[in-house]
Parts: C-alpha cells; structure tokens; sequence
C-alpha cells in the first residue's frame, strides 16, 4: 500500500492504494470519476485518455503511484463551470459523438494535441488520434469537431491578446 | 386549427444539437460499470482455454481458500438447480425434414467446453482482484479432444464431430427457390461467372464491454428476492423475459431489467449471454448484488461473432447481360452451439436480400448452419444483408468484367423499375417504394463516375493505383417486430416525458424523437424527455434492425397527436369554446382571432396526477427498405499494397428524413465498419489447435481515423416508405451493408487495372496489405 498525492481536476487528493492499483482505478473507483472509461486490456483503444502533466496518457497502462505528485485532468475538468470547454462545444456541434464512450478519451487527446499545436492539419489531427478507437462515428465528425476546436481555441487566444 | 409553429427550428428535418450529448462530453453518462453498489461482490468468469475438452472435473478447494472469495458457481451445479439452457437448433430443420441438430447450451460448461473461451466456471469474491487470483487457483480436468475451427473443414470427411448427432457437422439448413429451373437458366446462358467469396469472421466490437450489475431486493425468504440487472443490453424486455422464462424459470415479476447508457451494441447486445444467466442465478443464490464486468478479452472469446459466410455464388446471364438465375451454395460458421438467431440470419434473413435491387426471377440458394468449435455467431451489424449484398454486388462486378458491358450499365439493365412496385422478389419479399435506376443516375453524378479517368492518372502521377467500386443494393430492416408501445406524460413541471421499450446505444433515437415531438407540442427541444430503459415501464422488442425510428417514431408520432387532441379537449371545455375554435402553437391554445389563452402545461396542471397521460400502441404495416448507390475510390500502394479510401460517396434512399444529422452520422459511422470488414477486420482461429489468434487490438486490426478519405454523403427523400405513417426507412445498417462491397470491389478494380484481374476476383477479405501485394506479383 501507498500513500498517492495528487492533484486532479484542480483538487489536491490523498488516497491509500495497493501498488498495483492502475491511475484509471483510482480515477474511477478511488475518486468517483467515470468519465474516464475502461474499453480494452491491452492499451491500443484509448477511452481511458487523460492528461497527465499536460501530456495525454493511457490511464490504464500507469499505476496510480506514477502519478503521485502529477496534475492530472480528466473529462471532468475540462468545462469552465456551467460553461463548456471548446473541445466539448466542438464534440457536440459537429456531431462527433454517438454512444460517448470513447468520447472523453478523444477530446483528452485533443486537448494534448491543441496544447502543443493548436492549428493542427488533418493528417496531425489523424495522427494525435491514432491510438484512440471510435466504433460508433466513423471519425469523419470527430476530425471535424477537432477543427472546430482548434480554431474556437485559436480565436481565444487571440481574443485574449487583443 | 393550428397557427404558424414557434419551434419549428427542432422539428423533424432540421439539424439540431443532440439532447444526449451534454452530459456523455461531461464525462456524466451512465454505462454499466459507471453505477456501483456499496454492497457489492464482484464475479469473474473462468473460461475454457481448450477449443474442445471433455470436462472430468473441477475441484475450487484451492480457490475458495484465498481470501475474500465467496462463492464458486459451476455449470452442473445451476443444472441441478434446474435452469434452462439456451434454444438451439433442434428447433430448426436439416435436409429430408430431419430436426436440426446441436449441443445443449448451458450457460457454464457442464460435459464439455467446445470453444475457446467458453465459461466453464464463475468466481464471486469480495474484490475483483481477489476473484481473479481465485480463478487462477481453480483446477480443472480437461480432457482435450480433436477440435475444427472452419466450416469447410468441419463438413469434410473425417473431420472431429461438435455433437454426435449432427451428420457432417450440419446443425441446421435451408434452401430457397427453384433448382430445376435454375440449372435450365445456367445450361442456356450466354454468361456465366463464378465465384467463391468468404465474408470472414467478424468481431461486432462495441467499445463498451459488456457488463452487469445484479442488485437483489431481499424478500422474506428467497423465493420472494426480486433481482434488479443493470446491463448493457439493446433489448431490456427480451433480456428479462428470456432469463426468466427459458433460464431461471421465476415469474417475471421478480425480476427487472434496467439499461442507462449503452456504449454501442451492433447487434451484438441483443438475446441474452451464458453471462446474464450465470450473474442472475449467482445473485439469487448468493443473496448479493454482484457485479460483473467484461474485460476485452472477454468480449472477443465470449461476445457472439458475426458474419462467417462460406459461399460458392453464380449468375447466369442472358447475351444482353440480363440476370437470369442467381445460385449459391453456403456454409455458415454458426459456432459451437447452433443458436437460433445466428443460424436464421444466414438461412432465412439474408437470404431475403440476396437478389437485391435487381429483378432476378431464379434462385437456388442452399445454406447449411454448420458446427465448429468457436465462438456461437449471432447478429451483427446488417446480419445477413450484408452478406448477401456482397455476394451479389461481386457477382454483379464479375460479370460486368466478363461480358465487357460497363459495371453502370449491367446494373441499369438489371434494376428494379419503379413501374414494378410494390416488386415481390424470388424470396416472397415485398419492397414498397424505391425509385432505383433514379439512384444509380444521380449517384453516378455525385460520384463524377464519368471523371474516374482523369483522377485515375493524377494517381498514377503519384505512383498509385487507383480503383472504383460501384454498389447498388437494397436492405431490409425491422427485426420483423413491427409493434410499438409508446407512453406521453405532458405534465405539469412544464416538460413532455415520453417512454418507448426501444433502446438507444449511440444511435441518437432520444433526438429524433424529441424532434417528432416537438413536431407535434411546438416546444423548445429541452421540454421533451425519452425515457427508456426499464422494464418496470413498459415491454417492447427493444432496438435492433434499424427498426427504432420508423416503429417506434410512428407510434410516438400518433400518441403525441392523441395527446394535443386531449389537452384541445380540455382546452375547450376550459374556456368554454368549441375544440375547433382553438389555434395551437407554443405550447399554448387560442381562441382564434382573440388574446384568450390556456397553456398546454397548465391544462395538465388540472388533471388527476397532474399530467396528460395518453398510452398507445400501434403497427407498422411491415418492413423498410432503404436502398442506394455508393461509389468507393480507392488508391493502392504497389510497393507495399497498402490501400487508402480516397473517397466514399453515397446516395442514399432512407425513406423521410427526421434528423439529417443523426442519419448522416449512422451512414458514415456505418460506412468505416463497412470498410473495415474489406480491408482489416478478421477473427481468426488457428487451425490446429483452435486457439484464438485475434484475441486482443493487437491482433484484430480495427479501423482507425485513418482510414477515413472524402466521404460524401447524401440522402433522397423522393420515394418515402409506404408502410408506416413518417414514411422513414431504416437508416442504422444501410452504410455497412454497402461499404463493404463497394471498398471490396474498389480494390479489386485497382488491382484489374494493374493487369492483376484473375488473381484479384480470387482474393478474399480483409484485402490486407500482405494479400494486395501479392495478387500484385503473383507471389
């Protein structure tokens, strides 16, 4: 057993958790946050994306004492409040969820992508998304709802700097 | 009387922003292993790592030493307690009118375990971790025996038997049509092509695994615990109904089925598994809420398989490439188990299609459920249309290439004419509407099929290949259920509930419900409530064939206008008028031609319970029949034949479009399960010891967003359904069942240009990189 210190979506957390506990266990079962779903067991589907330290990470494939000491965001954290983050905006506009599942997964992916590049190109976009999985949508939306995002995040920015 | 409408901008033709999605981008929804219970114990289940074994014993003394395991539940123990199994195919025929032929399926192996991953034994433990521990502990007596994974195989000669009284391996069969005249078509054609086309084993793969959590209601004694499931399930009712009647045998009132979110179904989350009934009976006897959770892994050993077509097809065609006779002969890989709805998909269903949009007058089809040790197949997906439109479509492609007339042109010559509805087919199939040579004229346009050339050179430019595929096809929908039972609750908090017993998984029917709604009660979108998902409210099929929207929606559409007909009358007597006197719009009736008003919302505020309450139930008059025509371009890599779709455009006949956005959305999403079926997708067992090779992402290769070219994606409205009240036709399988086809043939085409033609029409599916090179150099 470990004492794991954290900060998640902004808050400080403290859990006790066998070693073995993997992030997405403590995420789910330890702290309530299902957002963050479990769709395979061998790390390719990527519903458990999340961000760890700004970078995104499969949160099955880390235990959660890798993450002492790391600021973690997860689908939860990505509203401002009652307002949506521009990738959620985005998702929803363009049509780029069916059953949600891999959802949240792929705006954490988005969100690392547009942190690090934020005019992405469609061969970009496809590329941040290789190691997250969609059954539902075909991807031709979420491509799309990723555009959106870049370019609402973009005009933000500008906006901020004007 | 009703004035102009104040929320026409959520009604039914427009685009709207989904009501499901606020809370699944929050990260709030609700899949089954999101809802825990305090109280509960977990359970995991040990899974046969033998293709075929004789079961001499399992001893837990060793398990149920380790801490924290409660409970270790075997197949002869729910035997004992007198549990059913699952129906099979002694319900079925085989050839000379014998009675089908299987293995009784219980829901853990009792004699023998006949497939990789069959449950042999569950494990209920304080912890998961600790469930799983205990599992590893279990020992087991397998006696392994011979063991055949592929139906050609399995119907030879010599091959190891799945159940003694099935001859050859044959569970079941079917045949359709006329062989005499057939055969007479075949001798007198001046063509005929010939192919053999696998479609291959497929896993449906819903993102979310299966999973359940079993929450008991304690009784005064145990034969009065009610049992609550919350599952991941297409089909509440027929969960419920199905465990309780055929498996636990309890009355139905003791037990509930409950599904939230769905994270994708497919077909695959429909019937019921060895799982819920194992979960189910373990609850009751433990006294516990149990919850069990699918890994990945469990879903490709233990989740129905889908697909599995063996077929040797031909045409026969006259000198002017009219169709004269379509005759196959197939096998399908049913599984170990013979289960009634995997073996009628491929007997009866698919069938149905098979002649497609064409007006072919023969068949003679034979199609025999065969028996291997692997997983039992069951529906996914388009389940057996997709099939049969493939089979048809590459004969359809082969013939255009042996008879030298343009793959456009054989097709015109062949089509249904619209002077010919409503057309029965050489299966008895009635189609309604369709106008289908209009199809193919203006997805030919769409698709610039007459600029092929020019894109043709700009590839081979860049040192690709380029290839086309034209489909034209049809499919049938409504899973044959075509009742629904709709409930409206206009109450008084100001919002419009409504409950239906079909099941959303993804697939958006809460919007384009709410959007019929508002059709009707003139309401901003956010007022109206769909809810489903419990058993307790109401049965019904629950969702599978794309039947939801044109069922479900006709039903809901009448119940809402009985709804406003109540509140006009209500209305009426309220401000002491006559009904016909009143305008509706807003919510709100009017006095016409005055500034007298009472609100819809305030009409229910008066009433007993507070709410309008209207419960109808109405039929459909029978199938949809949602046809189209893509065309798929693909571009080869001859160093390395690697393939890339280029561009997908599709035309599509869905009948009245309620929600473009949502159906645009089925199509594409289709579409990429389509092309995945062509290009990557396969389950695949080894042949000699039955192991399952593709057991993992790693192996079972599943289409990334990188697969993705141009997709255009239109619908035409011109020939709306002719049996049901919206004039909608099912939109859900349509993308897959043509995508494969058209992606297939597309390559096959690119191949043909390259001089590579014979060794092209003998590839069979995936059409991976490895097969494209080589056909490419005769390697």
């Amino acid at each position: 057993m470990t004492t794991v210190r954290l900060t998640v979506n902004g808050a400080a957390v403290s859990r006790d958790v066998e070693n073995r506990t993997l992030l997405v266990e403590l995420l789910r079962n330890h702290l309530a946050l299902t957002g963050t779903h479990v769709g395979c067991d061998t790390s390719q589907c990527g519903c458990c994306t999340v961000l760890v330290d700004g970078a995104p990470a499969k949160s099955c494939t880390m235990l959660a004492v890798q993450a002492d000491g790391a600021t973690v965001t997860t689908v939860e954290g990505l509203a401002r409040g009652e307002t949506m983050h521009p990738i959620q905006q985005a998702f929803v506009d363009c049509h780029g969820l069916q059953c949600g599942f891999c959802t949240p997964g792929m705006m954490m992916a988005t969100a690392g992508l547009l942190a690090k590049n934020m005019r992405p190109s469609d061969a970009e976009i496809v590329h941040a998304l290789a190691g997250n999985i969609c059954r539902c949508t075909g991807y031709v939306n979420i491509v799309a709802a990723v555009r959106q995002a870049a370019g609402a995040m973009a005009a933000e920015t500008k906006g901020g700097n004007a | 009387m009703s004035a102009v409408p104040k929320f026409g901008r959520f009604g039914s033709g427009r685009e709207v922003k989904r009501i499901e999605d606020a809370a699944l981008v929050r990260g709030q929804g609700r899949f089954v292993d999101d809802v825990s219970d305090a109280q509960q114990l977990h359970l995991v289940f040990l899974r046969s790592p033998w293709a075929h074994a004789r079961i001499r014993a399992i001893d837990p003394k060793d398990a149920l030493a380790l801490p924290g395991v409660v409970a270790i539940v075997t197949g002869k123990e729910m035997v004992d307690a007198g549990l059913g199994t699952f129906p099979g195919a002694s319900n079925l025929k085989r050839a000379g009118d014998q009675p089908g032929a299987a293995p009784p399926y219980y829901p853990l192996a009792v004699d023998a375990a006949r497939f990789v991953g069959q449950g042999v034994a569950a494990i209920v433990a304080q912890t998961r971790a600790q469930a799983m521990a205990a599992r590893d502990a279990i020992v087991v007596d397998y006696e392994d025996l011979p063991a055949v994974v592929d139906s050609r195989a399995a119907v030879a000669a010599g091959a190891p038997l799945v159940w003694p009284a099935a001859t050859n391996n044959i569970a079941a069969e079917m045949r359709h049509g006329d062989a005499a005249r057939v055969d007479a078509a075949f001798k007198s054609a001046a063509h005929v092509v010939a192919l053999e086309l696998m479609n291959q084993r497929l896993a449906p793969v819903p993102m979310e695994p299966r999973g359940i959590l079993a929450t008991i209601e304690l009784g005064a004694e145990p034969a009065q615990d009610k049992l609550t499931l919350r599952m991941s399930s297409q089909m509440p009712s027929g969960a419920r109904e199905s465990l309780a009647d055929g498996i636990l045998k309890i009355p139905r009132e003791r037990l509930r089925v409950v599904v939230g979110d769905v994270g994708g179904g497919f077909g695959m989350k429909t019937g019921i598994y060895p799982e819920d009934a194992v979960v189910a009976y373990a609850a009751l006897k433990l006294r516990r809420t149990l919850k069990w959770t699918a890994e990945r892994s469990d879903e490709f050993l233990g989740a129905v398989h889908g697909r599995d077509l063996f077929s040797r097809a031909s045409l026969a065609l006259d000198k002017d490439g009219k169709v004269l006779a379509l005759r196959t002969h197939s096998l399908a890989n049913v599984g170990a188990y013979g289960g009634v709805v995997g073996a009628m998909i491929q007997m009866l269903i698919g069938p149905w299609v098979s002649t497609s949009v064409y007006d072919i007058p023969l068949i003679d089809e034979h199609i025999q459920a065969v028996l291997t040790h692997t997983t039992p197949t069951g529906p996914y997906r388009g389940a057996g249309r997709p099939e049969n439109i493939y089979i048809i479509e590459r004969l359809m492609d082969a013939a255009a290439r042996k008879t030298g007339i343009d793959a456009a042109e054989l097709r015109r010559r062949n089509l249904v004419r619209p002077a010919q509805m409503p057309y029965k087919n050489a299966m008895g199939q009635v189609y309604d509407s369709g106008n289908f040579p209009l199809m193919l004229e203006q997805g030919l346009k769409l698709a610039d099929y007459a600029g092929f050339d020019k894109r043709l050179a700009e590839s081979k430019a860049r040192g690709k290949l380029r290839g086309r595929g034209l489909v034209t096809f049809l499919e049938w929908t409504s899973g044959n259920a075509f009742e629904e039972r709709v409930t409206v609750d206009v109450s008084a908090d100001g919002f419009i509930e409504i409950y239906t017993a079909t099941q959303a998984m993804g697939q958006g029917i809460a919007t384009s419900y709410a959007q019929l709604a508002v059709d009707v009660f003139d309401v901003p979108i956010e007022r109206v409530r769909i809810i489903q998902g419990d058993t307790n409210r109401g049965r019904g099929f629950g969702s599978a064939g794309s039947r939801s929207l044109f069922t479900a929606g006709s039903t809901l559409q009448l119940a809402s206008r009985q709804a406003i007909d109540k509140a006009r009358e209500l209305a009426a007597e309220e401000l002491e008028v006559s009904g016909a006197d009143l305008e509706y719009s807003g919510a709100e009736f009017r006095i016409a031609g005055t500034d007298r008003t009472i609100g819809l919302f305030e009409l229910a505020a008066k009433q007993d319970a507070r709410v309008i309450h209207v419960d109808t139930t109405s039929s459909v008059a029978g199938p949809s029949w949602p046809n189209g025509c893509h065309v798929c371009e693909v571009e080869v890599d001859p160093a390395t034949g690697a393939t890339q779709v280029v561009s997908y455009m599709s035309l599509n006949d869905v009948g009245r479009v309620v929600s473009p956005t949502i159906v645009r959305g089925q199509l594409d999403g289709g579409a990429v399960q389509g092309i995945g079926q062509a290009l990557c997708e396969q389950i695949v067992y080894d042949s000699a010891s039955g192991q399952l090779l593709t057991g993992t992402f790693m192996d079972y290769a599943m289409p990334r967003a990188s697969i993705i070219g141009t997709f255009t994606t239109r619908t035409d409205e011109s020939s709306p359904c002719k049996t049901n009240p919206l004039g909608a036709k099912g939109v859900g399988e349509l993308g897959t069942i043509g995508a494969t086809p058209a992606t297939a043939i597309a390559v096959v085409d690119a191949l043909a240009r390259a001089g590579a033609e014979e060794r092209a029409l003998k590839m069979q599916m995936p059409f991976t990189p490895e097969k494209v090179w080589r056909a490419l150099n005769g390697k």
